[in-house]
């Protein structure tokens, strides 16, 4: 495995659990109808799930250049 | 889409992410790039708009509203046993639906509505739970007829109203909302928080 594969199987990684997490909380903020539910999905999963995919991005443009 | 199936698709959206962050080394074939591009992007995306379209729906329910504490009185003032109050005779006679009480009436109001419409929602939240909420509420703009006229328009009651039709400009002024269907001398009386506790109320 070359260091730049090691590099992008890290940022996959990273995006991962970035996703995952954004994902749960997503999930979870689904059980409960409140309008705090809505800011945490906006707001926490939001951030992560987009986090999360533009870290992915970033692995993908780094692997292709 | 039900709120079931919707955390069976963020379950499923889940394992193969997990399968990625394990082996990572399967993303270097053609096929696991493919797989990572679905898994990280495709179906997140997807999801996430699923999710946040089973939000905004959420968030057209009363009990929605009505959660936040300042809203309460205008819960109140649903059940109030006057028909006299525009929002209660509504209510009471099922002339909305009970389940989306204030979204049916103020459908560009906060999180309803124009992009601009949810920020002043994400406002209000922000007011609400960090800030002072303002008391008492008010409408950011005078309410527009077309709330009304939405299901109003075309109602025999309503085109051949006696009062509707007093004058040829009546009508008109109405439709161009240029005369509110709420203004003094009208149907005036709307949720009037101020005089909820001298009034009687409908136990259904």
């Amino acid at each position: 495995m070359t260091q730049q594969d090691g590099t992008i199987s890290k940022k996959l990684r990273i995006a991962g659990i970035f996703i995952i997490l954004g994902l749960m909380v997503e999930g979870f903020s689904l059980l409960w109808n409140h309008p705090l539910s809505f800011l945490a999905f906006l707001c926490v999963g939001g951030i992560f799930l987009i986090s999360g995919i533009v870290i992915y991005l970033l692995a993908l443009i780094s692997r292709t250049t | 889409m039900p709120t079931a199936l919707l955390l069976v698709c963020v379950a499923i959206t889940i394992v193969p992410i997990a399968v990625v962050i394990v082996a990572p080394g399967i993303t270097v074939s053609r096929g696991g790039r493919v797989l990572a591009f679905l898994v990280l992007f495709i179906l997140p995306v997807t999801v996430g708009l699923f999710g946040m379209s089973e939000h905004i729906e959420r968030s057209k329910q009363t009990s929605f509203c009505l959660s936040c504490h300042v809203m309460q009185p205008y819960g109140k003032s649903l059940y109030v046993d006057d028909p006299s109050y525009l929002p209660a005779a509504h209510f009471q006679n099922a002339r909305i639906p009970r389940d989306h009480a204030c979204y049916t009436c103020h459908t560009n109001y906060t999180i309803y509505g124009t992009l601009h419409d949810k920020l002043r929602g994400l406002k209000h939240a922000y007011k609400y739970y960090i800030g002072t909420p303002a008391n008492p509420i008010k409408l950011y703009e005078p309410f527009n007829n077309r709330e009304c006229l939405h299901c109003h328009l075309g109602a025999r009651s309503f085109e051949q109203g006696a009062v509707h039709n007093a004058d040829p400009e009546t009508m008109l002024a109405i439709k161009n909302n240029k005369l509110s269907c709420v203004s003094s001398g009208c149907h005036e009386v709307v949720h009037n928080i101020p005089e909820l506790d001298k009034v009687k109320y409908w136990k259904p």
